[in-house]
């Protein structure tokens, strides 16, 4: 049985879960997400039928992304972005992809951890999915070069995680692979 | 079909229902960036099932499902991270500015640290009672369709409810939120 007193602590916390954050889009989210769909589906419906021979180098490392850490409360952590960037690799050349982190202040002991899809090696680490080290970020741009080789053509998701003290944030790069 | 008719098709489906299907990314991921993703990755299934998609009656149900599917399929790689929820701003819909304008801002920072405390308390549901609570609770879903959506029949989503209300008052009240 229900008391008045679990009515009424019953009524509080709906009250906050109506309250409750409801987050809306950013401007733009809607039709970026549509066009990668569409862009993506007729890409992958286009590879049910050709054998793709592309053989393509593409040579220069390419920055992957950025985004300005200007946080509500907690200023220091760099912004994981909204958007996941993406980079094409070749199969077996090795290509430099250069990581920028953009920290509002400088994090001293920060831990960085990166997570590698299937199929994709760190040069030098042969077999290693995941990575983690102990960094420092200075104020401003910090850059992370990575030189990635693709062994099969399934590409993935890399993940950086970027720790300090118990916060974190995962930054993502999409890895297609021709 | 050539593939700008099946473009247009596609976003005459599902663009009307872009709202409800972000909202419930965000119930079920709990954190922007994993939201995102289970959101794009929802429209790119759909394009690939676009066959199936004309067919129903009920195109934004449906949807709902294959996120729902989608979300449980691969719930480790959209992991929640609640507390990121908080420090991103992201409260009230538009980050702390959805507490701004009142006349009473004392009350605002009690009614915005109550909110937190909630946040923190939903995160020590198990994943099955938080959705329930929060597409009933706060999305205003109904009983026959969180069945719908996640194949749970009515009475199991009672319960869970019913518990995941009961924990969470439990929490509330420990930590002072409520009394």
């Amino acid at each position: 049985m229900h008391s008045r007193d679990t009515d009424r602590q019953d009524q509080e916390i709906l009250e906050l879960l109506k309250d409750y954050p409801m987050p809306t889009a950013d401007a733009g989210f809607y039709d970026q997400a549509l066009a990668r769909a569409t862009h993506e589906g007729t890409k992958r419906q286009r590879n049910r039928w050709m054998l793709t021979g592309f053989g393509a180098a593409i040579a220069a490392a390419v920055a992957a992304w950025m985004i300005g850490g200007l946080l509500l409360n907690d200023p220091q952590l760099p912004d994981a972005g909204s958007t996941i960037p993406g980079v094409t690799i070749a199969m077996e050349e090795p290509r430099t992809v250069n990581l920028v982190f953009a920290s509002a202040t400088a994090l001293d002991s920060a831990t960085l951890t990166v997570t590698l899809p299937d199929g994709i090696e760190l040069d030098g680490f042969p077999g290693q999915r995941e990575i983690s080290w102990t960094t420092s970020l200075k104020e401003g741009r910090n850059f992370l070069p990575l030189t990635l080789v693709a062994l099969t053509p399934a590409g993935g998701e890399l993940l950086a995680r970027l720790e300090h003290d118990d916060r974190d944030r995962t930054f993502r790069l999409r890895l297609d692979v021709t | 079909m050539s593939t700008a008719n099946q473009n247009l098709t596609f976003e005459r489906l599902v663009r009307p229902h872009f709202d409800r299907l972000y909202r419930l990314a965000w119930r079920l991921a709990g954190q922007k960036a994993e939201a995102e993703d289970l959101f794009q990755e929802l429209l790119i299934k759909a394009y690939g099932m676009l066959d199936d998609l004309v067919e129903k009656d009920d195109p934004g149900s449906w949807l709902s499902r294959v996120m729902y599917n989608l979300f449980i399929d691969e719930q480790r790689r959209f992991t929640r991270r609640r507390m990121q929820l908080v420090e991103e701003g992201q409260l009230g819909g538009g980050g702390l500015e959805g507490f701004a304008g009142s006349e009473n801002p004392v009350a605002d920072n009690e009614r915005l640290d109550k909110i937190r405390r909630l946040d923190s308390a939903l995160d020590q549901l198990s994943d099955e009672h938080r959705i329930v609570v929060l597409l009933h609770d706060t999305e205003g879903y109904k009983l026959k369709e969180i069945e719908e959506l996640t194949g749970v029949p009515v009475g199991t989503v009672k319960s869970r409810l019913h518990r995941a209300r009961a924990r969470l008052r439990e929490i509330l009240i420990k930590d002072g939120t409520i009394s």
